[in-house]
């Protein structure tokens, strides 16, 4: 190694050094989506992102337990619910079981008169009481007596009642040896909310698998434990994710490290042609970290996938060297091929660093940071550390296939032509059916999960997670004001049929003026003791049985109004905790709708009642239709700015068009034969496109590149197929993928380097 | 009180064997009888009666139906327990305690009729007394749920025919219904 060898390396180690510590000391990965927001985000879709984030419903975890008796499924109910409390991983558990919310139902009783909807001046008049007293007696001579009277002394006129019918919404499960079950008796139910959000996988699946051991503890004989739930698929797809992504990513290194070690013969070049793309990610991901606040998981994913170009540049270094040839001297003819090379996508993705929208930005610094890193690392590095000659390919005779497949494709420059006009005619015919915006095509959540979701969704009678309604206040009491008048006209709602129930954080902590105005309504002890005399002089209930009722009443009219802390440690804290929220637009009280079968009709109320009727799925749609509109945007203008350069930097329009027609091409085909496929074009795509462009302005640079001579040539074609090579193994196998995402991304690139190896050699190489 | 009534019932007549009497009543396909229940409780002025007719088919249906003073109808078919009660509905006792609490005193006397002492014995202790002609059946929920409404359950019958059920509450108050049978 020479002096200034040693010095590079030195200053390379010390710059990775110097990442890395800085990466360890600062670097916060987030898989929160609101660096994903465009700036004009609507409030909606900001409620929404906090919802899919950590929102109550998407905490929840729908538990069933099948196989086995009545007996032994309620017993196994009990005996999880015990267990899955004690884990303290669950801010909610509950079976149904009566025991389970004694301490909910006692804060009720406590509270009843400032709860209960029904309490009024009126309620507490002569002829309010006597009214309230016929019912209480008539319902002691039904079936249900023997509850209404144990409460009797101490609520006469039944505000227990008035309470609960508010809190159980329609379509509770059937209750059966005390716990809940299915309608058939063949599944005993569970419901929990996790205390960590949906999407923290790692404590998903501590989540999962405490509920499996829980169940396991059980000593089922035979039957078995259905999970459902957003945290629960979060789980699955971090198993799958685990299975399939390493299989198949250890599957497509095999394959690039195969194809690379049969063009260099050599372990050591080997590991240095690995050099630059490592460089590029560690800076890209530095870069992003320095200039934002955290990391995008995304962002590192749709970067790693793009910086996938990087690992080629040394190809072209390596494979262009003649035998023996140092690899400064082969730098000489091919550096500035190579610059344009790694110049295109850094301005491509210039563009995009540029944009206001924080989640395409870092996208783009990633990309420009990255891919400029991994190319001085070629330019730089990889002739300083490579002491070993390369060249040994060239003398490899049974590499002359690569060359008959350059020539084949050379020659097929009119069926190509008819590819890209019959792949244009397919783009112009699907033009507006090209897009799928709804994220939920791309679930990696399978067919049967969804299925088993709905099922235990319906059979326990949880909320919906598509629909949600907004009412919002400057105050967390305004919002509470506001969640009751939405809770009034929902009342109408569910009336007229348009959903079968909701749940409102008002139900459960009124507001203040709403418990003022009942605390208000209460007499004073001596004037409601007269009127209850009153009451009862003509009643079948005996007078001085009511005491414990008198004592009541005087404590709530002087006693403090309800709050949080008279709530601490219920479930229905965590209820209100869960539909109240705040965030930079104030406070929002959320209604959890069940089973809505009107939603237009719905949203038509809210907005006329001045709330907000919220479609998750709508929201989440136009999420990711604004992302891909403005990369769309960025895009073309980062390919003006290429066309631009190569202009300048090739002398003529025209030799950049023999660059950029080819991969325009390319992409087109790509295209037209994922339309063929039956597939329809989203976000994953245009970034695997992206990467399409990438690879293939690069193909057809190397291809339109001067040669010096035939051999010269040769090289520059060989190297390409190599890359192509190598591109398609390791996308192709992410095709292989179950999950869809990585699967579509695997595709599209896998097709898009035969295509543009195809388009570059057909297009771009000078004539013979 | 009670214990000590059914203890010297006990004492005084010869040792019923269960499972005879479960045989017997078990015989029966199905039954129908008109019955007046009465609630005597020390927050009334008068007990509060209400009548109407129960009707029973092998194996598992039991129907409770109340015309007077207020309509309901109660039904126990396989686990299935249907409460129509206008003008509230089912909602009104859909708490979750007071299902199970509703659903076990019906049982009591579903088990009974059908003779199944396996069900019985799963919801309650229960102490057989008297003779195939007159005897008594004392169950005592075992379920706490069920325990904080219901102290006991006593079921008075002679031969295959019930003719008395006592609910003691844990409230204090007692409800007795007084069944004429007739069976098939």
């Amino acid at each position: 190694m020479t002096r200034r060898a040693r010095v590079l390396v030195a200053a390379w180690l010390l710059l990775l050094g110097a990442c890395g510590l800085w990466l360890y000391r600062n670097l916060t990965l987030t898989t929160d989506l609101s660096a994903f927001l465009p700036p004009s985000a609507t409030p909606a879709q900001r409620i929404l992102l906090g919802q899919l984030r950590d929102g109550a419903a998407s905490r929840l975890v729908l538990i069933g337990l099948e196989g086995g008796s009545e007996d032994t499924l309620a017993r196994a109910s009990s005996e999880i619910a015990h267990r899955l409390v004690a884990s303290g991983l669950f801010a909610y558990v509950s079976n149904g079981a009566a025991g389970a919310n004694r301490r909910d139902q006692a804060v009720l009783f406590e509270h009843r008169y400032l709860l209960s909807p029904a309490v009024g001046p009126e309620r507490f008049s002569v002829r309010g009481l006597e009214a309230a007293l016929a019912e209480t007696y008539r319902l002691l001579g039904t079936s249900a007596g023997v509850l209404v009277r144990a409460t009797l002394p101490a609520d006469p006129t039944g505000e227990m009642a008035q309470v609960l019918r508010q809190l159980v919404p329609e379509g509770v499960p059937d209750t059966r040896r005390g716990v809940w079950f299915s309608r058939d008796g063949g599944r005993a139910l569970l419901v929990a909310q996790s205390r960590a959000p949906a999407f923290d996988a790692d404590a998903q699946r501590r989540v999962v698998r405490t509920i499996e051991q829980a169940y396991a503890a059980t000593r089922p004989a035979a039957g078995r434990v259905l999970l459902a739930g957003p945290g629960v698929f979060a789980a699955n797809i971090r198993a799958t994710v685990d299975s399939d992504v390493w299989r198949l990513s250890l599957l497509g290194a095999a394959l690039v490290l195969a194809i690379l070690y049969a063009a260099y013969r050599s372990a050591a070049i080997l590991a240095v042609s690995f050099i630059p793309v490592a460089t590029g990610l560690v800076v890209g991901v530095t870069a992003v970290g320095l200039g934002f606040d955290e990391l995008q998981g995304i962002t590192l994913g749709f970067g790693v996938t793009l910086l996938g170009e990087a690992v080629d540049y040394p190809t072209y270094l390596l494979m262009q060297a003649r035998p023996g040839e140092a690899l400064g001297e082969a730098l000489a003819r091919i550096a500035p091929t190579l610059r344009l090379a790694v110049l295109t996508t850094v301005l491509g993705a210039l563009a995009m660093a540029l944009s206001s929208f924080a989640g395409l930005a870092q996208l783009g610094v990633f990309t420009v940071a990255g891919v400029a890193a991994a190319g001085l690392a070629t330019r730089w590095l990889v002739p300083a550390v490579l002491s070993v000659r390369p060249g040994s390919l060239a003398a490899g005779k049974g590499l002359a296939w690569l060359d008959r497949l350059a020539g084949a494709a050379r020659r097929a420059r009119w069926p190509a032509a008819a590819l890209v006009l019959g792949a244009l005619a397919l783009v112009a015919w699907r033009h507006d059916r090209l897009w799928d915006d709804d994220l939920s095509s791309l679930t990696p959540v399978s067919a049967s999960d969804k299925q088993l979701d709905r099922e235990l969704r319906a059979q326990l009678g949880a909320p919906s997670l598509r629909y949600l309604l907004v009412a919002r206040g400057a105050s967390r009491e305004a919002a509470l004001q506001a969640s009751e008048s939405m809770a009034a006209w929902l009342g109408g709602a569910v009336r007229r049929g348009w959903l079968s129930g909701f749940d409102v954080p008002s139900t459960y902590l009124p507001s203040e003026r709403t418990q003022e105005a009942r605390r208000a309504a209460l007499p004073e002890r001596s004037v409601l003791a007269a009127r209850l005399g009153s009451a009862l002089r003509d009643s079948p209930f005996r007078a001085g049985a009511f005491a414990p009722f008198l004592d009541d009443v005087a404590r709530a009219r002087s006693g403090p109004l309800l709050d949080m802390r008279d709530l601490g440690g219920t479930a229905i804290a965590f209820k209100v905790d869960s539909l109240l929220v705040r965030n930079e637009d104030g406070w929002n009280a959320l209604a959890m709708l069940h089973a809505v079968s009107a939603p237009a009709e719905l949203a038509k109320k809210a907005s006329a009642q001045g709330d907000e009727f919220i479609d998750l799925k709508a929201e989440s749609n136009a999420l990711v239709g604004t992302y891909k509109n403005q990369a769309l945007r960025y895009i073309a203008l980062g390919l003006a700015c290429i066309t631009a350069l190569l202009a300048f930097a090739l002398g003529s329009l025209r030799r950049a068009a023999r660059v950029v027609a080819p991969t325009l091409a390319a992409v087109t085909i790509d295209v037209g034969l994922l339309l063929l496929l039956g597939k329809k074009l989203s976000l994953f795509n245009l970034v695997a496109l992206l990467l399409v462009v990438g690879v293939g302005l690069n193909y057809a640079l190397f291809f339109a590149r001067r040669h010096v001579d035939d051999e010269d040539k040769r090289r520059a074609q060989r190297s390409v197929v190599v890359c192509a090579g190598t591109t398609l193994s390791a996308f192709g196998c992410l095709a292989l993928s179950r999950i869809p995402v990585l699967h579509e991304i695997g595709v599209t690139v896998a097709l898009g380097a035969v295509l543009s190896l195809l388009c570059a050699a057909a297009f771009a190489a000078r004539p013979e | 009180m009670l214990a000590a009534g059914l203890l010297s019932v006990a004492v005084a007549a010869p040792r019923l064997d269960a499972s005879r009497l479960m045989q017997t009543l078990a015989g029966v396909r199905s039954a129908s009888a008109s019955f007046v229940e009465t609630r005597y409780s020390p927050l009334l002025k008068s007990p509060l009666v209400s009548h109407g007719t129960l009707s029973y088919r092998r194996p598992d249906r039991l129907e409770k139906i109340v015309v007077s003073p207020h309509q309901e109808r109660i039904a126990l078919h396989g686990d299935r327990l249907t409460i129509d009660s206008p003008p509230a509905g089912r909602r009104e006792i859909s708490l979750d305690a007071g299902t199970s609490g509703i659903a076990t005193l019906i049982e009591a006397v579903r088990a009974t009729r059908a003779g199944d002492l396996a069900r019985l014995e799963r919801d309650f202790d229960v102490v057989v007394s008297g003779t195939l002609d007159d005897w008594q059946l004392r169950l005592k929920p075992r379920a706490a749920d069920v325990g904080q409404y219901v102290s006991a359950v006593g079921v008075w019958g002679s031969g295959p025919r019930l003719q008395r059920v006592e609910v003691w509450e844990a409230s204090g108050d007692r409800t007795v219904m007084e069944i004429d049978e007739a069976t098939d």
